[in-house]
């Protein structure tokens, strides 16, 4: 059966790297994308079973991405998750409000990274 | 990404196979597709041999399947599990509720 | 005082009350026996007591009023007739409670009190009969109660050990679940990472009939019986993602009947038609008389007050307005598909960009101006807000200048045509290649690259490319290749054009610039040198390289195009293989990262991609070789210019030692020794008056935050003046 995909998207290339290199090793596609435009454009009709988003980017902002991503058919039930920091808590609320229930804090270790996608699909 | 269902009308007996995603995708499509052909038959026969990804939607659909049948008098059985079929149902301990002899398909 | 001791005074309080009522409804059922109502009241009393002892880690309070609440709940269920003797034991242990909670203050109980609460236990299950009690002191220990009379426990499981110590995990899913991008299977999945899923039981009992099922609704709930040596918060945090909106709870192993009673009325108040008891009987949770202890215990319960289920609120809130919000959403739905399709370019006047642009350099020059200012004052608050404030300033900028950068595919895919056209022209057979589409550079530069990218396309076609016959003799493929190619390299834009061609013959260019007089009959040149002649006025390069008939294009109009980009071209060519030029141009031609130098009185600019390292002049050995003075760095040969020589600055050094700041272009370096090093600096190019541009080594001017100009210098040029220089000096 083919690998699990996970898209990721981060204005900041190091933590698309973090995020990337840890989900590769943990046995998923990744696909990477640094704004939520760039997302949205990369958002071309294929299996995605999960959407790790950043919340503030440029271009389009996390928030943003996640409402228009609710809005494709092919996109409409995939689980999207939120990277946010402690001390955005309402952002991690206006994430869930828009349709992503998931969240990670930022800074995180790999391992708890993991853990978090492993609830919504594991490898 | 949704499911494909071919179907194959022998008289009162209605029987389906179903192959691909048996997901949340294609399940506002699939519901009354299923009712439709249930409606129509005293006995339903639903081939998953080829269902390659089912979720709980999928299995909510089966689940509905076996309900209306139930209450209608009818029969739905469901053949050929295919892997992923037989992981839900074990996952969701649903193998005895849904009564079906479960033969792996080949 | 914490939070823990003041709710344990509370402790005290209500305690020391519940006793009092405790005695007198023992004392009222001497008369009145039968009174469920009084037997209910003393039961609560002990119950309670127990319960939020539990909380403080009271231990031998939790154990001796569990005993107690375990023999009046048999009096409730009419196990147990109410006698004086009984009530005369009960009315003994209230005391002996009584006695338990004022001595809590200290470290331990009173090792007095707990043997009295032993013999007390003893003589209590005396007088209720029945087995049990057979260590009444066994502290928090209090399931020890026998196992073949389920009755006399009522708050810890009876079941078989190995059912016994699982975890019960409750899950009732939310409708909007699915909706919400979540399966409910993945949860369970996860959790049988975390141990061994002993037994689930499955619910759609929440689903309605066929017509008014939603198949995007979820209607699951699942009863888990799971084992695992992960803690709560563990097992917790496997349902974080849904806990917002579904129902999840986790009850450890040996957890107690009464919250097993809780969690039946918390489900039943919010969907009667869900069978929780089934359910648990099902996955092994309760046995079938503990089940029914714990739907008793409810009902007992029910008299207290409670608060309207938020569930149940939230569904009333839903049912009112479910069309409105669908309504809604559809129109939300319909402007965001326009939105989406808008978003994806927009067109702009590039006459307005220039303007933002513009307006966005005289900011970086006001910026550095107050920059200046601030560090002069030397206020430290000012500086930070300062360099906040410069360093947004440089964000705008870097993302204004991204508004002008396009890729230069559209460019490279306009060579296609050209080179279809020259080569059927020419009767040969090419093939383009285009490489680095995607590369970014800025507008104004891809639209004068056009014609100088022509001509080297069109001479690469013309000079470059061989013969059919020739290059069939060479073995080298029939068609040809030329390729086009763009790339980043330190802070510049590199397009290559090349060929798989017959090369350029050095000793052929060699002889002719001497023929027509470009080079001294007797200067020595190496072979980059050599190859950089065929970029200038007066070589025509047909008859040098090739003897092919065509149309030669004089390479020095190129250079001028390319120089007047503040760019520059390299040619690289190996004989029978190829021939490759590249063109190395500023990634943008209007504002850059400077270094600032003095020399003199005098302000210089070095575009800061072109710096390598500064080193004071002192710490550098002269060396002479290849016959003029070099600098040794680090066993590096280099050549170098003293700025003050060059540009006649006659003004005294303001500071007394003179460093050599080394810049790269290309693969040359050489040192600039100047006077003093002021940092990097944010530099608008302002392009050179017609009097300056003849001025060689000086790109263009700027203006400094302190309203002085200064020169920004044209490394490439000045590495060139430098090696020059050294071999006339030498």
């Amino acid at each position: 059966m083919a690998n699990k995909t996970i898209m990721v998207i981060d204005d900041a290339a190091s933590i698309r790297q973090v995020v990337s290199m840890t989900l590769k090793g943990a046995g998923y596609d990744v696909i990477e994308a640094c704004d939520g435009k760039d997302a949205l454009g990369k958002l071309d009709g294929q299996k995605l079973n999960l959407i790790i988003t950043d919340v503030n980017m440029p271009n389009m902002d996390g928030i943003t991405f996640i409402k228009e991503a609710k809005q494709l058919p092919r996109y409409k039930f995939t689980p999207i998750m939120v990277l946010t920091t402690e001390s955005q808590d309402e952002k991690k609320r206006a994430g869930q409000a828009a349709g992503a229930k998931a969240w990670v804090v930022k800074p995180f270790q790999p391992p708890q990274l993991l853990a978090a996608v492993s609830k919504l699909v594991l490898p | 990404m949704d499911a494909n269902l071919q179907v194959h009308q022998e008289g009162s007996h209605c029987h389906i196979n179903i192959s691909g995603e048996l997901t949340i995708y294609g399940a506002a499509e699939l519901k009354p597709v299923l009712l439709e052909h249930l409606a129509g038959a005293s006995r339903l026969e639903i081939n998953l041999a080829g269902v390659e990804e089912m979720d709980a939607a999928g299995f909510q659909l089966l689940y509905l399947l076996k309900r209306e049948a139930k209450s209608g008098n009818k029969v739905v059985s469901l053949v050929a599990h295919s892997p992923a079929m037989l992981e839900v149902l074990a996952l969701l301990n649903m193998e005895a509720d849904f009564g079906d002899p479960l033969v792996l398909a080949s | 005082m914490d939070l823990m001791e003041q709710a344990q005074e509370t402790f005290v309080t209500e305690s020391l009350d519940l006793l009092i009522a405790m005695e007198e409804g023992l004392n009222q059922l001497e008369s009145e026996p039968d009174n469920e109502e009084l037997i209910n009241s003393v039961f609560r009393a002990a119950h309670t007591i127990k319960g939020s002892a539990g909380l403080f880690g009271l231990d031998d309070i939790v154990a001796f009023t569990h005993k107690v609440e375990n023999v009046l709940d048999r009096v409730r269920d009419g196990d147990i007739a109410i006698t004086p003797p009984l009530i005369a034991i009960l009315l003994e242990c209230r005391d002996h409670t009584e006695a338990l909670i004022e001595d809590m203050g200290g470290e331990a109980t009173d090792p007095a009190l707990l043997e009295q609460s032993g013999q007390l236990l003893e003589r209590l299950q005396g007088v209720a009969g029945g087995p049990g009690g057979a260590s009444p002191a066994a502290g928090a220990e209090a399931a020890a109660s026998s196992p073949s009379t389920w009755e006399a426990s009522v708050d810890r499981q009876e079941s078989p050990p190995v059912e016994n110590d699982n975890w019960h995990i409750s899950l009732k899913f939310h409708p909007d679940v699915f909706r919400n991008g979540m399966d409910p299977l993945s949860f369970l999945r996860y959790l049988a990472t975390l141990g061994e899923i002993v037994r689930v039981a499955t619910s759609l009992d929440a689903m309605p009939e066929a017509e008014a099922m939603d198949p995007e609704s979820c209607y699951l709930g699942m009863e888990v019986a799971f084992k695992s040596d992960a803690d709560k918060q563990t097992i917790m945090e496997v349902f974080d993602f849904i806990a917002e909106d579904s129902e999840v709870a986790v009850l450890p192993p040996y957890s107690k009947l009464s919250e097993y009673a809780e969690l039946i009325e918390k489900l039943k108040a919010q969907d009667d038609s869900y069978r929780i008891g089934d359910l648990l009987l099902q996955c092994g949770a309760l046995t079938q008389p503990e089940l029914d202890k714990a739907l008793s215990y409810q009902q007992a319960h029910r008299s207290d007050p409670e608060p309207q289920p938020l569930g149940e609120v939230l569904v009333e809130q839903r049912a009112v307005h479910p069309e409105t919000v669908k309504a809604a959403l559809g129109k939300q739905k319909q402007i965001k598909e326009v939105k989406l399709k808008e978003s994806k370019s927009i067109r702009v006047d590039a006459g307005r960009l220039d303007q933002l642009i513009n307006l966005v350099g005289e900011l970086v020059i006001a910026g550095a101006g107050t920059n200046l200012k601030a560090q002069q004052l030397g206020d430290a608050d000012l500086q930070e807000s300062v360099s906040l404030i410069s360093r947004l300033v440089e964000e705008i900028r870097d993302r204004s200048l991204r508004l002008r950068m396009v890729q230069v595919g559209d460019t490279f895919n306009r060579f296609n045509r050209v080179v279809r056209d020259v080569s059927r022209e020419l009767g040969k057979s090419i093939r383009l290649v285009i490489e680095g589409s995607e590369t970014e550079l800025d507008k104004s530069v891809v639209e004068k690259i056009g014609d100088p990218l022509t001509h080297l396309v069109r001479n690469a076609i013309d000079h470059g490319i061989e013969s059919a016959e020739a290059r069939r003799a060479a073995g080298k493929p029939e068609q040809g290749m030329v390729k086009l190619d763009a790339y980043h390299d330190s802070g510049s834009i590199v397009i290559e054009v090349s060929d798989d061609g017959g090369g350029i013959d050095a000793d052929k260019v060699l002889a002719k610039a001497r023929a027509n007089g470009l080079v001294p009959a007797d200067a020595q040149l190496s072979r980059p040198e050599i190859l950089r002649l065929i970029l200038k006025a007066g070589l025509s390069t047909k008859e040098a390289v090739s003897n092919l008939s065509g149309r030669g294009v004089g390479m020095d109009v190129v250079t001028k195009n390319v120089e007047a980009l503040r760019g520059d071209i390299e040619v690289e060519s190996e004989l029978g293989r190829g021939t490759s030029i590249k063109v190395r141009l500023p990634l943008t031609l209007s504002i850059i990262d400077g270094f600032l130098v003095g020399v003199g009185s005098a302000g210089y600019v070095i575009p800061l991609d072109s710096v390598v390292e500064c080193i004071e002049h002192q710490d550098v050995d002269k060396v002479r070789a290849h016959g003029g003075r070099y600098i040794n760095l680090r066993d590096e040969v280099l050549p170098y210019l003293n700025l003050r020589e060059l540009f006649g600055e006659r003004g005294a050094s303001t500071v007394g030692r003179e460093n050599i700041v080394v810049v790269r272009s290309g693969n040359q370096k050489a040192g600039l020794v100047v006077d003093e090093l002021m940092g990097e600096y944010q530099t608008v190019i302002k392009p050179l008056s017609r009097i300056f541009s003849r001025l060689s080594g000086i790109s263009g001017s700027t203006i400094l935050g302190s309203g002085e100009v200064a020169m920004i210098l044209d490394v490439s040029a000045l590495i060139k003046e430098a090696e020059q220089k050294t071999l006339q000096l030498g």
